[in-house]
């Protein structure tokens, strides 16, 4: 059984976070929530995501499991206008998802979950830094990066108590050091690792510029950041694997 | 002749460039070209030119979509026509460039404009080119699916125009051209049953249809041929390919198709430097245990076809992709990047393996004239098995065994510094401009407890 009533911000938000790894993905139906994991094919990018029930108009769900196609699941989404209510309901017998929107009906087939990429095992790390700063702030040095390289260093100096971001171009560098006083909070922890460019963007794109972002940093070690979303009630976890520059 | 037919994509200056080095290199060049001019006249009867055996065709792309399209033939040699043909024998043979310049212009390129779409500029409303088979484009694409050389008449609307073409990177350099009036077949051209049924089924996309050859043992210069002539694909979507394009789409959509096969094999299990020398390039392959990603790194040394000026430092290019490829277009590398991929691609497909790839190609100034992609496809196909590739000035016996062996290395980021202490750049500078020389995508499960590798 699942039926439910979202935001359309919530939805797109919820949907923009996955599809930027995956096109298809499984939709664990509990009943505190939706819980969505996925891994891209090359087993480079993971998300692991939840959007509590409370982050509903009204929700009600007793386990169940979906398996959508999300670009068709954005293009619905994307017939709401900013501020409507999308509603949901789930139909066992043909294994179809019936949505509405002001009176738009639309029937999804879903996608047989065992046909789909199974879900990662989070790997359990042991990430020594972290750094919490504004979804603008990560914005601005993708963005930087981006200009000069395909691939972006981030890293903690342990003895001056600053994050940094480094990318090394081909003729040119950009350099960008944020302080404590600039940070949110920092624990300061051996950290260094690069990163591609290609799937930093794209996690990105994902994450709000006004929200609060931690970064969980190792040497050579996947990145870990989580944030908030449709206050509050939804969390991301991305986790990248690095580039590896030393053996 | 308008000039623009003339020059495939370089500004003139460069092309004078080109010339003025092709001049200072070789005189052979010019010698040959009066031989073929003797032989041309004595072929011609009339305003036809008879005898004729085409071996292969060529499209061009200037004032697309109205190009000029082209039969090539070689005047006065017939019965050595299938030796025209640009392959992998050539490579095999140890052609130097010299050897490739006497051939491509030993070809008469006999062409006449046509539309891509449609058979002749003065007849719009004609069939499209899927079912054309009389009139020139008709020759052209029976000339393109034939196995051998095709006999032909030729009727020709003036006499030939002897200047040389020097080539660019991606297209063999061209011969001597004259525009056509038509075109007849004197025999009938001996078609492979593969590529009947590639002809035949219209409701084939091209993707699908060259693959296919490809799995039938053709080979991608076959292939190229037969998309150009627009001889393959769904109905509506055939069209008359230039050349140039052609050559990379076969090698990009084969490409996919390899790496399609190799994508779940598992991984090489050392560190493997290979290298081979051919024509004044020299490839570093560097492959690696893990997950599929590609690079071709280029260098090319001051006085090189690509980089004149003597005083300028090596110009350096390069693109990379993951394992899931691509998504924008190659912006540096062009049609090499595709060509060095696939030999790398067949090579791990023969082993049942995948790995992560550098390709390190450095030209020197022996490289005076671009001699087409084919000639990188070649080296590194043969870097791994084959016969090394650098005749040079030796001839075959001198042929420098590089080919054929790999070095091991205790990691990647140890073999290139290790070969960068043999490249013009150095490894500093390798490491700005290479995706995978600054950093090995590692993936996820590497980091999952209990395991150590990356």
């Amino acid at each position: 059984m699942f039926k439910a009533i979202v935001s359309a911000e919530t939805l797109t938000s919820t949907l923009d976070s996955i599809s930027v790894l995956v096109d298809e993905c499984k939709i664990h139906l509990e009943e505190e929530g939706l819980e969505i994991r996925a891994v891209d094919p090359a087993n480079v990018g993971m998300v692991d995501l939840s959007l509590d029930a409370a982050a509903f108009e009204s929700y009600e769900a007793d386990g169940g499991l979906i398996g959508v196609d999300l670009s068709r699941l954005e293009d619905i989404a994307g017939m709401a206008e900013s501020g409507q209510l999308i509603q949901f309901e789930l139909d066992e017998e043909t294994r179809k998802l019936h949505i509405q929107i002001d009176g738009l009906e639309y029937t999804l087939a879903l996608i047989d979950p065992d046909s789909i990429r199974q879900e990662p095992d989070i790997p359990d790390l042991d990430l020594p830094a972290e750094v919490v700063l504004e979804g603008k702030d990560l914005n601005r040095s993708v963005t930087a990066a981006d200009m000069v390289s395909d691939h972006i260093a981030l890293g903690v100096d342990e003895t001056d108590e600053f994050f940094y971001v480094n990318a090394e171009g081909d003729t040119d560098d950009v350099h960008l050091e944020l302080t404590r006083d600039d940070l949110i909070d920092l624990q300061v922890g051996p950290a260094r690792s690069l990163f591609s460019l290609d799937y930093l963007k794209d996690m990105n794109k994902a994450i709000p510029s006004d929200t609060e972002v931690t970064l969980a940093l190792g040497e050579e070690f996947p990145i870990k950041m989580y944030f908030g979303f449709a206050e509050g009630d939804g969390q991301v976890t991305y986790m990248l694997a690095p580039r590896i520059q030393s053996d | 002749m308008r000039l623009d037919d003339y020059i495939e994509e370089l500004e003139p200056d460069e092309e004078a460039e080109r010339r003025r080095l092709a001049k200072e290199k070789s005189y052979a060049i010019t010698d040959h070209l009066e031989d073929f001019e003797r032989n041309f006249e004595q072929s011609l009867s009339g305003d036809t030119l008879v005898g004729s055996t085409a071996p292969s065709i060529f499209v061009g792309r200037s004032n697309y979509p109205d190009i000029p399209i082209g039969l090539l033939s070689p005047v006065g040699d017939e019965e050595q026509a299938e030796e025209y043909v640009t392959d992998g024998k050539w490579y095999q043979q140890g052609y130097a460039i010299d050897d490739v310049l006497q051939r491509r212009t030993g070809l008469l390129n006999s062409s006449k404009p046509a539309n891509v779409d449609s058979p002749s500029i003065a007849s719009r409303l004609a069939p499209s080119v899927d079912d054309v088979w009389d009139g020139f484009v008709g020759v052209q694409r029976e000339v393109a699916i034939s196995d051998r050389p095709v006999d032909l008449e030729i009727g020709l609307d003036d006499t030939p125009d002897l200047g040389l073409d020097a080539g660019t990177d991606v297209a063999t350099p061209r011969g001597p051209r004259a525009n056509a009036k038509n075109a007849d077949l004197r025999e009938n051209p001996h078609v492979p049953k593969a590529v009947k049924k590639t002809l035949e089924d219209d409701d084939w996309q091209a993707q699908g249809a060259m693959t296919y050859l490809y799995r039938r043992g053709f080979d991608v210069y076959e292939i190229n041929s037969i998309l150009s002539a627009g001889a393959l694909g769904e109905t509506k979507q055939r069209r008359l390919v230039p050349t140039r394009w052609s050559i990379t789409a076969v090698d990009d959509t084969v490409g996919q198709f390899v790496r399609g096969q190799i994508r779940t094999n598992p991984s090489i299990n050392e560190v493997q430097v290979w290298a081979n020398e051919y024509m004044g390039n020299r490839y570093w392959i560097i492959l690696s245990p893990g997950r599929w990603e590609f690079e071709l790194v280029e260098m090319k040394a001051p006085g090189s076809i690509w980089n004149p000026n003597p005083h300028d430092a090596v110009w350096m290019a390069s693109a990379s992709e993951g394992y899931e490829g691509r998504t924008g277009y190659v912006e540096e590398t062009a049609g090499a990047y595709y060509a060095a991929r696939l030999g790398v691609l067949e090579h791990l497909e023969s082993i049942g393996r995948q790995a992560k790839c550098l390709v390190l190609r450095e030209v020197s100034d022996d490289y005076w004239a671009p001699v087409g992609v084919w000639q990188v496809r070649e080296s590194v196909r043969n870097a791994f098995d084959g016969a090394p590739g650098d005749a040079g000035d030796q001839g075959l016996d001198g042929r420098e065994s590089i080919a054929g062996e790999y070095g091991e290395a205790e990691t990647f980021h140890d073999a290139v510094a290790k070969v960068s202490r043999r490249l013009p750049v150095s490894h500093q500078r390798l490491r700005r401009k290479s995706e995978l020389a600054a950093g090995l995508q590692s993936s996820l499960d590497a980091f999952s407890s209990g395991s150590l590798t990356r």
